[in-house]
């Protein structure tokens, strides 16, 4: 689209005008004021699937071969192939795949070009080397197969120490430390404070799914006597600086939640009623449609550039993964297709691309019930300028033998998190330049100055 | 019926009822070991405000609130003497209250209502606020809550949600071993049959080559990563041990891990009855029983080079593998940073850690583990006890404490004697429930840093991620309800109104600057901000009617952050 040549160019010349800031990055803040903003705009929704979804028995090889091998590791686990869901995916090298057969609604969209999959990726801090591994002269990620650490970092793709900075909050603190007074944050959640958000000057706003997602402090905003005395001695013990850094974090946080809910209110009042039908029982559809609205009134947000953070918790299924995500899979399927419909509805399935993390995949062995923590898993890319219809990125050849296996089939990663996450930024206006301080670790897997894409799965 | 009688005794405000409990034994004399001198004179010396203001501090770290009479016994009686009173009263167990409710249900008192099944559900959680509002022995229910966000279980796993008794009988082991020996409560923890169901080595069975199955990993790692040594090996002080290169040394691998999921198979429910793998009688009142035929043979290299031999039974196995866990030198610093993040503070000093560490690992009789030493230490250290305030200090009051402490440092009562509440809606604004965490990693990690000045200082403030711009207003939300709604609550179908009983404040309301001077040495410790005071004072003048200057001068301590952040 011309509108984003355009916006690069223009953000190139105001980067060069503003040496002291000095990034490409925070250009994209003046671009606010822009009056051509909305054209323009870009939204990330990142769905954490909490707890490392069995993603090996979400997309599985179905090849005769492939899934023997995979039927034999698997054993009690092994979906019947006769369920799968036969994908006609391009990519995959003339190898077939099913889909598990509760995702129905994904199907549709692979098929249709609106999403794709992307295969086996994970933390890596270099490309996984079997032999250097045995060997122990490999660098791998710090506190691997454990939750709180892999489902941190792929929130801030840094695996070599723990931080709990996320990418988008480093985005966040380019884009926004500019301009910190301008109201409610670019990146919202509807799963309150996480670390994919939270940067160094910059943290979360978080809504709720339902009704306009911000209430307001009761009777503040009352204009009676009994609303106005309130409101001034809310302002009043809330004016008052700590010298405790965490009450000073409490009070600020109060304070500006008070503030942003106003800007935020008056902002989301002015969002379409969705005519579009969707599963409200369904918590991620429900929370897919707030995040539509919201992203439909973004020039009243004054936020050409958002992102939005929610999550599915639960699988973690050492036990009866089957029952489990026969019951979860078709709750995630259905609501991308709810999302899918809504953003078309609004006229932002180009605007607005969504993918999914979670901690890790699992075991390919069975512990006679269910999978442990794995490491590589597959994943979900959702948006009208996503190259639908596609497999990214390399499916392991299933194998006893597998040189990828490193140890009750966990297969290693054979895309890094920083590739999958490189292509995101990219698209979503990162200055190659930039895609360093959003993604540290990027360069050991992906060379920004060159003309390739770190993946490939964004059209533009 | 247990229930009836409680109902009778209960029918007096609460208030009293604490009071009764707190000024109990206390003889004035402060010393824990030797009975008080009897003495001629009965006047006993003044209690200064700054002593009663220390008292509320104290209660805010060792109980779940206390009402103003009790400030003035307490401070009398000293901490010292108060933590011993505590450790020796019965405990309040929630099963038996449980078992009252769905014997209530059995003889249909809730048949009328359209949610009668769901009282399965909502007897624990019932048992859980009428117990922990209204026990004496508060010191361990709060120590059991904080023990509750170490070895975590939840109700969002189904099976744990809709048996009445899985849940309550968890806490009640909790409530059991807080003031005993930690190697009893990780023992109790690992054969629990909730702990077997929540991270599923119930019914966990040996490899099986044939069929390609292997032991699950899951309890094996989380006994290790939260429950007792961390990831990374400690100093005593807390802080990690290094390596050559300069990095923290991890205290184990995946093999290690593969090696403890052997140990933790074999495990089903127990009962006269019991088969492995029969889950047709779930019993979650007896421990999970251990059945060697599906028990890994073989022997198991656990930390430390330590080898469990092949073919011993399955629970000596267990028995062992415990003991490995439990010498580990990290669990001091480990668990005891861990407890005092929940009592204390958020941040604690390196000597703090070294303190409660060395009470764990002796507690000055050669006992390792003795939880009410480890107690001692975390609310006796002079880190706790010292009353500047700082920069650092103290941590955010959880949301379920916030609520359960109003309550009764205000009072509550019914007509039916049945402090009643569900706690769903509380939940729901606040992100917390006792025993309802969204997984094994609690409400919030322990190593949570918020973005800006917290992290630019290396400080970790757990609460603050459950703090955002959604829950930051619900909180006063919630308190406007119950307050100005009337200083009542809506209990579930089938249970009186309970009413608040803020008497002794609707007494001296009509002198503002009395009134907020008492709620800011009850819940501020005396420690609201002079224009804090004001604004307060200054809201509320222009009313007459009591119940809504005591209602909004509550409402706005509660509220205000000096109080949310307790140093």
């Amino acid at each position: 689209m011309l509108n984003r040549r355009r916006f690069l160019t223009h953000s190139c010349s105001l980067g060069a005008a503003l040496p002291t800031l000095g990034s490409g990055l925070l250009s994209l803040a003046a671009m606010r004021d822009a009056a051509a903003q909305q054209a323009d705009y870009k939204a990330l929704v990142c769905i954490l699937l909490a707890g490392g979804n069995d993603s090996y028995n979400m997309l599985v090889p179905t090849d005769t071969d492939q899934y023997q091998q995979y039927a034999n590791i698997r054993s009690d686990l092994a979906l019947p192939i006769n369920d799968l869901l036969p994908l006609t995916l391009d990519g995959t090298d003339g190898r077939q795949f099913g889909l598990h057969p509760g995702m129905t609604a994904l199907k549709t969209l692979l098929d249709s070009g609106d999403a794709s999959l992307i295969a086996n990726v994970g933390t890596l801090l270099e490309p996984f080397d079997p032999v250097a591994v045995n060997e122990g002269r490999s660098e791998l990620p710090v506190g691997l197969f454990s939750h709180a650490d892999q489902i941190q970092q792929w929130q801030t793709a840094v695996s070599d120490n723990r931080t709990a900075i996320g990418w988008a909050g480093r985005i966040a603190d380019r884009l926004q430390s500019a301009n910190p007074s301008n109201g409610v944050s670019m990146n919202i959640s509807l799963s309150g404070s996480n670390v994919f958000q939270s940067g160094n000057n910059s943290t979360e706003y978080s809504i709720s799914a339902n009704g306009n997602g911000a209430v307001a402090i009761n009777e503040y905003n009352n204009p009676d006597f009994f609303g106005t005395n309130r409101r001034t001695a809310l302002d009043r013990i809330l004016a008052t600086p700590a010298n405790n850094l965490i009450e000073e974090e409490y009070r600020r946080r109060f304070r500006a939640a008070i503030d942003q809910q106003l800007i935020f209110s008056d902002a989301i009042a002015q969002a379409p009623l969705l005519t579009t039908t969707f599963d409200a029982a369904n918590p991620l559809s429900a929370a897919l449609a707030q995040i539509g609205r919201v992203a439909s009134v973004n020039a009243s947000l004054n936020a050409p550039r958002q992102t939005f953070f929610v999550t599915v918790g639960g699988w973690d299924h050492h036990d009866e993964v089957i029952n489990n995500q026969a019951r979860m899979l078709p709750m995630v399927a259905n609501a991308l297709a709810d999302f899918r419909s809504i953003l078309g509805e609004l006229d932002l399935f180009n605007s607005v691309t969504t993918f999914t993390i979670s901690d890790f995949a699992r075991t390919l062995t069975s512990n006679g019930r269910g999978s442990d923590h794995g490491w590589g898993g597959h994943h979900i890319v959702m948006g009208g300028d996503v190259n639908g219809g596609q497999l990214f990125g390399e499916y392991p050849l299933l194998s006893p033998n597998s040189p990828l296996d490193v140890g009750r089939g966990i297969y290693a990663p054979t895309t890094a998190v920083d590739n999958y996450f490189a292509e995101l930024a990219l698209w979503f206006g990162v200055n190659r330049g930039d895609l360093d301080q959003v993604l540290p670790n990027v360069t050991r897997f992906f060379d920004p100055t060159s003309n390739d894409t770190p993946l490939g799965f964004m059209s533009s | 019926m247990a229930i009836w009688s409680c109902r009778n005794v209960l029918r007096r405000p609460i208030n009293v009822l604490l009071v009764m409990a707190l000024v109990a034994g206390c003889g004035g004399g402060g010393g824990s070991e030797t009975p008080p001198p009897v003495v001629d004179n009965p006047t006993p010396p003044a209690i200064t405000k700054t002593q009663l203001q220390e008292a509320a501090r104290f209660a805010s770290q060792a109980t779940f609130g206390v009402p103003f009479e009790a400030l003035e016994p307490m401070a009398r009686q000293g901490e010292d003497a108060w933590l011993s009173e505590q450790f020796a009263l019965p405990i309040t167990r929630h099963s038996p209250t449980v078992v009252d409710i769905l014997q209530r249900r059995e003889a249909g008192e809730f048949d009328a209502f359209e949610q009668d099944i769901e009282y399965l559900i909502f007897a624990r959680r019932l048992a859980w606020w009428h117990n922990t509002i209204t026990a004496e022995d508060t010191l361990r229910q709060r120590v059991a809550f904080a023990l509750s966000q170490i070895f975590v279980v939840s109700d969002n796993v189904d099976i744990l949600e809709v048996y009445p008794g899985a849940l309550s009988t968890y806490y009640d082991l909790l409530l059991t071993n807080a003031f005993g020996n930690f190697r009893d409560l990780l023992a109790g923890v690992t054969r629990s049959p909730a702990m077997g169901i929540y991270l599923s080595h119930m019914n966990n069975q040996r490899s099986d080559p044939n069929a390609g199955t292997f032991p699950d990993e899951n309890y094996a790692r989380e006994v290790m990563q939260l429950f007792s040594i961390g990831l990374f090996e400690l100093n005593e002080d807390g802080s990690h041990r290094l390596d050559a290169a300069g990095r923290p040394i991890p205290t184990y691998d995946n093999d290690d891990i593969r090696e403890f999921a052997k140990v933790f198979t074999g495990f089903s429910f127990g009962g006269p009855a019991a088969l492995f793998g029969n889950n047709n009688d779930p019993r979650f009142n007896v421990p999970m029983q251990m059945f060697d035929v599906a028990h890994e043979t073989g022997e198991k290299r656990l930390l430390n080079g330590f080898v469990v031999p092949a073919g011993q039974t399955g629970d000596a196995d267990v028995e062992m593998a415990i003991d490995n866990l439990f010498n580990h030198p990290n669990v001091g610093p480990f668990i005891g940073r861990l407890l005092i993040q929940r009592l204390t503070t958020s941040n604690p000093s390196p000597a703090y850690i070294t303190r409660v560490s060395n009470a764990f690992a002796d507690n000055g009789n050669g006992v390792r583990g003795d939880m009410q030493a480890v107690i001692r230490a975390v609310l006796l250290d002079p880190d706790a006890r010292q009353t500047a305030t700082g920069e650092t200090r103290g941590k955010v009051s959880e949301p379920v404490v916030r609520y359960v402490s109003l309550l009764r440092q205000i009072g509550v009562e019914s007509d039916d004697g049945f402090i009643a509440a569900l706690g769903y809606f509380l939940q729901n604004e606040t992100r917390q429930h006792p025993l309802s965490p969204p997984s094994v990693f609690n409400f919030y990690l322990p190593d949570h840093q918020p973005a800006g000045s917290l992290s630019e200082r290396d400080l970790f403030a757990p609460e603050l991620s459950i703090t955002n711009a959604n829950t930051v207003i619900a909180w006063p939300n919630f308190l406007d309800a119950v307050l100005l709604g009337g200083f009542v609550t809506d209990p579930p179908q089938g249970f009186s109104e309970v009413r608040l009983t803020p008497d002794r404040w609707l007494a001296i309301a009509d002198d503002s600057t009395t009134l907020v001077d008492e709620i800011n040495t009850l819940m501020a410790f005396g420690r609201l901000h002079p224009e804090t005071i004001a604004a307060i004072i200054e809201s509320i003048e222009p009313y007459e009617e009591a119940p809504l200057r005591v209602a909004l001068a509550v409402y706005y301590v509660a509220i205000a952050p000096e109080v949310i952040v307790q140093q």
